[in-house]
């Protein structure tokens, strides 16, 4: 009965795990790569290294395998074997795990640890004997030689070994050993496992009265991890002792204890599990947070694009405003200027209408008592006095009609109504021409007149409009002149031009005036010389009509001696 | 040498007047005055006329383009044209496309212009332009006649009156049946506008017109012409003695 119940006790201390048994696995992994580098020319070699660190066995098994096929130096052999070695007991491929174990040299540096791996190979395999041989190998060797191997680990396994044999009095010394070692360092857990060991080892030899506190130590010791596995193993074993004690009061709160722990782990999993849920709907929560934050992310974009293109075309439309704005009041500016201009044109124009008419008005006057008088004579007969005014009638009526034609050439030229035909013309033949109807005039001032343009001078002019020109010219000549003088009419040359000019002897006139005549706008200019009658709307006719033959106008004077009007006109491209 | 004909076609009687009196002063013919442009049909066919002077407007109406349209479609009695008219009459004028060129006359005007835009309308309507107002040359050649300045005015000869011609530099005597003058024109000119049927050259300096050989005496290069003007023909003008019609 006790007996059936002691194979309930738990043999879970001495589970192995190749590497708890290695004393610093950094180390063996710091030697990997150190021989990784001084093989640096095997690529297999550091392939099969590289895989072992990353924990690929498979890999690491090809790898080795290939670089055994290539190369057979001693050095790395001892090395590979350890790297299959180990891939196998990983894969828990024990029996090959073995073989490449033993085939490691005595010189290798990993010899020793081979040996180990070994001895807890054949302890798995439950080959206590054979362990024991290895682990015995290993025993008595100098802390030097047990390069990568914890000695505690040799003694420790050597006494599991002799346990499962059953010599209790091999297993008694090492176990011990084993437990003081462990009780110097202080770890917790390895001295656990190490009383559960002894307190077996004594449960074992049915040595209940030192087993007990043993147990006890290690239940009380596990109580204070926080490793619920080795709180409810512990406790469990305590339920079983206090249980074959016949000490069923206690058996059952340490059992129930255990199923507390047993809880404590199913609930630490549920923890785990309810943890886990929670974070998935945290995670749930959060992801809808962020969508949400997209969708509002959103929403705001699109309110941002449509107060951007809102203010845009605000600022588009000020824009086009302002321009707008500037453009009429450019336009206005415009506008008041030609406006200012017309008033001016206007004003000229009435001026010049109550000067013409007034003028006109006079001359008809004349003509009026003149007729009276004529019509006097007539009835006297007095046939002397009537050639002499019929002759001053006929200058009042030249002089009219002059002013009359200016006027209608003036409103032609204004409105664009007169035509205007440019065309090859000698000057010699217009100034014979015009010259021919002053004949009389002349004559009666006694004023002698001469016309001396060459006759090669050809310019392409309207004639109508040259004409009207020189009648004006020849007009204020005349009109200037004092009797007894003399008018020159001649052309000069001059690059593209020929230059007409009409020089007299007469009265001339200041710098100030001549400046005065050649302004565009010299109409209704003062006169200087108050008796003679004048409009100025004649000048600025030939003014007008020059420029619209391309030609240029000019006038030089002297006061008291005489004035040279120059009319220049282009040449005729053609016949020169 | 004869006056020139002048055919007036101008409604206003004072207008007409003033160019009758002006022309006749200058000693040319005024062969008629037509009111209106039947009129003007009638004369310019009836009576001799070298040129015409014509009011754009007649009783209102632009009929002087239509009189001067209807006679220029028969280009061989097409003669020179004088137009008449005011500053605006001219624009309209101008509308109107004649294909011969014509000569303007602007309203008011005075003697020397009449007698300028005759001159110019013969000689655009010759087609041998500054001919009257250049000293080198005072003579038009038309098919029939001479157009010669003589002084302000100008003066006819019929080409058919012309014996021969003689060439002295510049000048050309020209010698008709009644009279010889000197005429001013270039032997190259001449040559080309006179008709070589008529008119031939028989000597450096000599051009007779074919019609009015009398008699050729070759073996003493010598020609006689009506009026018993003795010519000389010399061995480079013989071919002449081809073209002339003679007995055998």
């Amino acid at each position: 009965m006790k007996l059936s119940f002691r194979l309930h006790l738990l043999f879970y201390f001495t589970i192995l795990n190749l590497f708890s048994q290695i004393d610093d696995t950094t180390l063996l992994n710091k030697e990997m790569i150190k021989l990784s580098d001084d093989f640096n020319s095997e690529i297999f070699f550091k392939k099969a290294i590289n895989f072992y660190l990353q924990k690929q066995w498979d890999s690491t098994l090809i790898y080795s395998q290939k670089q055994l096929v290539t190369n057979n130096t001693k050095n790395i052999k001892g090395y590979l074997h350890f790297l299959r070695g180990t891939s196998f007991y990983h894969k828990e491929l024990f029996d090959q795990a073995i073989h490449e174990y033993q085939l490691i040299t005595t010189k290798n540096k990993l010899y020793s640890l081979s040996k180990m791996f070994l001895g807890s190979l054949y302890l798995e395999q439950k080959d206590y004997n054979k362990a024991i041989s290895y682990f015995k190998d290993l025993e008595n060797l100098s802390k030097q030689n047990l390069s990568f191997i914890k000695k505690n680990a040799v003694i420790h396994n050597i006494g599991v070994s002799y346990l499962h044999l059953k010599q209790f009095d091999k297993a008694e010394p090492y176990l011990i050993q084993s437990l003081q070692y462990e009780e110097q360092k202080k770890d917790t857990l390895e001295l656990v496992g190490s009383y559960g060991e002894i307190a077996n080892f004594y449960y074992e030899q049915y040595k209940d009265d030192i087993a007990i506190p043993y147990f006890e130590k290690a239940y009380l010791l596990a109580k204070q991890t926080n490793d619920f596995t080795l709180k409810k193993n512990t406790t469990q074993n305590m339920s079983v002792v206090e249980q074959n004690r016949k000490n069923f009061e206690k058996a059952l709160i340490y059992r129930k204890e255990m199923e507390q722990w047993k809880d404590s782990l199913n609930d630490q999993n549920r923890i785990y599990e309810v943890a886990k849920k929670e974070k998935e709907f945290a995670v749930a929560a959060k992801q809808q947070e962020v969508d949400l934050l997209q969708v509002e992310n959103k929403l705001k974009e699109t309110q941002r694009n449509i107060f951007l293109i809102s203010a845009i075309s605000l600022l588009a439309f000020l824009g086009i405003g302002a321009y707008l704005f500037r453009e009429k009041v450019k336009a206005n500016r415009i506008i008041a200027q030609q406006k200012e201009t017309l008033d001016e044109l206007n004003a000229t124009k009435d001026k010049l209408f109550s000067i013409v008419s007034h003028d006109l008005r006079s001359s008809v006057n004349a003509l009026k008592s003149s007729n009276a008088v004529l019509l006097d004579n007539l009835q006297s007969k007095n046939l002397d006095a009537l050639e002499h005014l019929l002759q001053k009638n006929s200058g009042i009526v030249n002089g009219a009609y002059g002013l009359l034609d200016n006027l209608l050439n003036w409103a032609l030229l204004q409105t664009d109504g007169g035509y205007f035909h440019v065309d090859t013309h000698r000057l010699f033949i217009i100034v014979e021409h015009v010259a021919y109807n002053y004949k009389a005039l002349l004559s009666e001032k006694a004023i002698h007149f001469e016309n001396t343009v060459s006759k090669k001078a050809v310019v392409a002019i309207d004639q109508e409009s040259i004409k009207i020109v020189l009648r004006n010219l020849i007009d204020n000549a005349i009109k200037f002149s004092k009797p007894k003088g003399a008018i020159t009419i001649y052309a000069e040359e001059s690059g593209n031009f020929w230059n007409l000019i009409v020089e007299d002897t007469g009265l001339g006139m200041s710098e100030t005036t001549r400046s005065e005549l050649l302004k565009d706008s010299a109409l209704l200019s003062k006169k200087e010389h108050e008796d003679v009658l004048g409009t100025g709307l004649g000048l600025s006719l030939v003014k007008s009509m020059i420029q619209k033959n391309n030609g240029k106008f000019n006038i030089e004077s002297i006061l008291g001696k005489g004035t040279k009007m120059i009319v220049s006109l282009p040449k005729t491209t053609t016949n020169g | 040498m004869d006056n020139i004909n002048v055919l007036i076609i101008e409604d206003t009687v004072e207008e007409s007047n003033k160019l009758v009196k002006l022309l006749e002063e200058n000693n040319y013919t005024v062969s008629g005055i037509a009111r209106t442009f039947q009129e003007a049909l009638a004369l310019f066919y009836k009576v001799k006329v070298d040129i015409l002077i014509v009011d754009i407007f007649l009783n209102g109406v632009p009929e002087g383009i239509t009189f001067a349209e209807t006679i220029t479609t028969v280009p061989e009695a097409a003669k020179p044209f004088v137009f008449l008219t005011s500053s605006k009459d001219r624009q309209i004028f101008e509308r109107a496309k004649l294909t011969k060129p014509y000569s303007f006359l602007l309203k008011p005007f005075n003697e020397l212009e009449v007698l300028y835009a005759i001159e110019m309308a013969i000689e655009k309507f010759y087609d041998q332009s500054d001919v009257f107002f250049t000293e080198e040359e005072d003579t038009v050649i038309s098919g029939d006649s001479l157009f010669i300045k003589k002084g302000k005015s100008l003066k006819k000869v019929l080409l058919t009156d012309i014996i021969y011609i003689e060439v002295e530099e510049k000048y050309c005597n020209i010698i008709t049946e009644k009279e010889k003058f000197v005429i001013l024109i270039s032997l190259t000119k001449i040559l080309k506008l006179l008709d070589p049927n008529s008119f031939c050259r028989t000597h450096r300096n000599y051009i007779v017109n074919i019609n009015k050989i009398v008699e050729i005496v070759p073996s003493d290069n010598l020609i006689v012409l009506q009026g018993k003007h003795h010519i000389t023909l010399s061995e480079r003008y013989k071919d002449l003695i081809k073209k002339v019609r003679t007995l055998k």
